[in-house]
């Protein structure tokens, strides 16, 4: 288990769990677009700024902080 | 069906109680293709305005279809309905509130699950649902399968493929929306299920809410009274005073020992798991997929070394196709307005005896006056068309993930960029952008630095200057000053986070859409919806900005010089102040002076002060000669643009200069100024404060004063500091002064 920011490009991760979901932060957010627990998400982008990672059919770019508070699991 | 249905409109509203109208709510997922197909529906019949209370923006239109009236209103995208966005709480209070009689839900085909969390949100309000399954050719041509009956029973709602790119499905809407809300009560949604346990607890606080607060029971759907209460909304809880835990306290015990404390996250699981349970049934996608065209481009669009060169790149590309294409147009304007357009006024005039300051008022003050400002149509026109395509083709929104280091060192993220690039076409929409930011902190700090990108009016002043000093390279000029006003942006950022915001810049997350071509017709809509804003503008109150500006160059009555005028006498209290900027007459802090009202008019009273009309002395051509030049004029100026954009590899070719007889300005402004002062002197119009406009947008978003007056205040001096260093600067490089 390790935090989203972590993977790789190109790598795949089953979200594990989303810390600190409480509604006002990023990671609410994230949820309502998608990245929920025991969805697949495969990194696109993981550079210098923000990371892209695409969950079903979305690519959501998010902020590196918001990325390590959601833990992904590899296959 | 290929033909846009036929509509009409109907400028009255509904009049209250007619049994015949109906009202259709549009929600969606922001990317959607909601705006595409409102826009596919109602076409140039939308009406913005903004929602009341805030500021978020809101797009009506009312049409008659079948004989029946119909009022459009499009909610903002949301992905959810929680109470934690401004775009969510407009959306589910305007549901919950107003209760249109259908919601047509718009859903992205492509991407059914999470289209369906909202979907599913929108059920609980007990209002007749329609869906708009868009962007429907696309899924195909994926290779998806979407099961159209099946959804339509498992929701109880008729569910629409739609193409609204392609306008396909669009009269099935209607019809659907129609029958839907007529049918009301017969054809409600399905009531889903989310588990015995909160089934049972929904009907549970439903009962004692209709037993014990049965006036609220009037003001919200009951189910989804039930279900706020239940996750203890803290909206409904602060519009209610209803206390969750005194409702069915038994049923609320053993929920919380079956599934923990946090109801809110279990009610969010519950319809996810409906959501993803639905698309995986309805759904068949094809095995294999290939890696699509969008993450081929991202690879290198997003690429950590290419990402802004290409975005630095395409900026440069915009602005050189927009001067390329348009300016043969600005000419013809401008021939037009200062040549027979006058001529026919004097005549008019001339004809009627009216005495001759009138002729003056008029050719000089209305005329020329709008004249400058209408020479810009087509410029920005031409920018605003761009800006769409980069909106709409889903580029703008790598711009912002792209440039989001860069604004952290800002203090904001990569979404505040957006409201800056609008900045470039008008700062005024920028301002009003910033409500698509989550917090104030970002709106504030992000509307401080639009007003130095810089917007379209301020275009005039550098094409006229360019045209004047740099004809060798204007876009280059041109384009530098455009960095100039993003890199104070970012230098402004820092002072600012350092000061009046400390503090962290706040989570940033954003969907990249798919890149997508929008159609031609939908760009034209979207910058005609853009560039109508700069033609009131120009029409209305420019114009009497013109007029004033004339009575302030001609008052006192009889004054010989324009010195002596009053403007003129304002000047020159301000000219000193300008001295050590290397342009410190009289003439440029007039100008500057009624730049304040609108950044363009700094042109238009220059035309007045620098090269005021000459006697009118030449044989005037006929009126069908003037026709006859105004027509072959245009079609030279369409071969020219089209020629411009050919060559578009080649030759800078921003063309204003050419005409010398036409611009007697340029020959006087020559005279004013040096290439160095006039490049400090097209600094300082970048600067120096917003126009009233802006001035005007920014009250509105944060209320008072004090944003602008801090605005007002860092912008002059900035100004005024940043053309001082280009002129000493300038003069040590031994530039001369």
């Amino acid at each position: 288990m390790l935090p989203l920011g972590l993977l790789g490009d190109g790598e795949v991760g089953e979200i594990v769990a989303v810390a600190g979901a409480d509604q006002k932060t990023g990671a609410a957010r994230a949820e309502d677009m998608g990245l929920r627990i025991g969805k697949r998400v495969l990194m696109l982008n993981n550079g210098a700024g923000p990371l892209l990672v695409k969950v079903d059919e979305s690519r959501i770019a998010i902020d590196r902080g918001v990325a390590m508070k959601i833990k992904v699991r590899t296959a | 069906m290929t033909a846009a249905p036929k509509l009409r409109t109907s400028a009255a509203a509904d009049p209250p109680g007619d049994a015949r109208a109906i009202t259709v709510a549009v929600a969606g997922n922001p990317n959607s293709g909601k705006s595409t197909l409102i826009n596919a529906i109602a076409g140039t019949r939308l009406q913005v305005g903004n929602w009341p209370g805030v500021t978020v923006e809101k797009k009506e239109a009312s049409f008659e279809h079948a004989g029946r009236h119909i009022r459009l209103v499009d909610l903002p995208g949301t992905y959810s309905l929680s109470p934690y966005s401004q775009e969510e709480i407009v959306a589910r209070d305007y549901l919950a509130h107003e209760r249109p009689d259908v919601i047509v839900n718009v859903v992205d085909a492509t991407n059914l699950e999470r289209n369906l969390y909202l979907t599913v949100q929108l059920l609980e309000l007990g209002i007749p649902v329609v869906m708009a399954l868009n962007i429907h050719d696309e899924a195909e041509a994926k290779g998806y399968r979407i099961d159209v009956r099946r959804i339509e029973e498992r929701l109880g709602i008729r569910v629409v493929p739609t193409s609204a790119t392609k306008k396909k499905g669009l009269e099935q809407l209607l019809e659907a929306m129609v029958g839907t809300a007529l049918a009301r009560g017969a054809r409600k949604p399905v009531d889903l299920s989310y588990g015995p346990d909160l089934d049972a607890a929904v009907r549970d606080v439903a009962r004692e809410l209709v037993a014990r607060h049965p006036q609220l029971v009037d003001r919200y759907p009951l189910r989804w009274l039930a279900l706020k209460v239940l996750e203890d909304d803290e909206r409904v809880s602060a519009e209610t005073s209803l206390d969750r835990d005194a409702f069915a306290a038994a049923t609320l015990e053993h929920l919380r020992t079956a599934h923990g404390e946090d109801l809110e996250a279990l009610l969010a699981e519950a319809r996810y798991a409906l959501a993803a349970g639905l698309a995986r049934e309805v759904l068949q996608k094809p095995e294999l997929q290939k890696i699509e065209l969008t993450e081929r481009i991202d690879r290198i669009v997003l690429n950590r070394f290419l990402g802004i060169p290409i975005f630095l790149a395409t900026m440069w590309i915009v602005f050189k196709l927009t001067f390329d294409l348009s300016s043969p147009f600005g000419e013809w304007i401008q021939g037009m307005t200062s040549g027979p357009f006058k001529r026919w006024a004097a005549t008019l005039l001339g004809g009627v005896g009216a005495p001759g300051w009138t002729v003056s008022l008029v050719n000089d003050g209305i005329i020329s006056g709008v004249g400058f400002v209408l020479v810009f149509v087509p410029v920005i026109f031409a920018m605003m068309f761009f800006i769409t395509l980069l909106e709409g083709s889903g580029y703008m929104a790598r711009a912002a993930f792209v440039m989001d280091k860069a604004m952290h060192a800002v203090g904001l993220h990569g979404k505040s960029f957006i409201p800056m690039v609008l900045g470039f076409g008008c700062n005024v929409p920028g301002v009003y952008a910033t409500r698509t930011l989550e917090n104030q902190r970002d709106k504030v700090l992000t509307a401080l630095l639009v007003p130095l990108m810089s917007c379209g009016a301020r275009l005039p002043v550098y094409v006229v200057f360019v045209g004047a000093f740099f004809p060798q390279n204007p876009g280059t000029v041109i384009w530098s000053l455009y960095v100039i006003g993003i890199v104070l942006a970012l230098v402004m950022g820092v002072v600012f986070k350092r000061t009046l915001f400390r503090g962290d810049a706040p989570a940033f997350i954003m969907e990249l859409p798919p890149y997508r071509m929008p159609s031609f017709r939908s760009l034209c809509l979207h910058t005609w919806e853009k560039g109508k804003h700069f033609l009131t503008k120009a029409g209305t109150y420019i114009l009497a900005v013109s007029v004033i500006v004339w009575f302030l160059l001609h008052l006192p009555w009889g004054v010989e010089s324009k010195k002596d005028s009053y403007l003129g006498k304002a000047g020159q209290v301000m000219a000193p102040a300008l001295a050590p900027l290397g342009f410190g007459t009289w003439e440029a802090a007039s100008s500057l002076i009624t730049g304040v009202i609108a950044k363009e008019i700094v042109v238009g009273t220059m035309g007045e002060i620098y090269a005021p009309a000459p006697e009118h002395a030449e044989e005037a051509p006929t009126l069908g000669e003037d026709l006859k030049e105004i027509v072959t004029s245009f079609g030279a100026a369409v071969g020219e643009s089209v020629g411009n954009v050919v060559s578009t590899v080649g030759i800078s070719s921003l063309s204003f200069e050419e005409k010398e007889d036409h611009s007697a300005l340029k020959g006087a402004l020559r005279g004013a100024f040096t290439p160095l002062t006039a490049f400090g002197f097209m600094v300082f119009v970048l600067l120096y404060m917003p126009c009233v406009v802006v001035a005007i947008a920014m009250r509105q978003e944060f209320g008072g004063w004090k944003w602008f007056g801090v605005a007002f205040a860092y912008q002059t001096a900035l100004a005024w500091v940043a053309a001082l260093l280009v002129h000493e600067g300038g003069r040590l490089l031994g530039l001369g002064g």
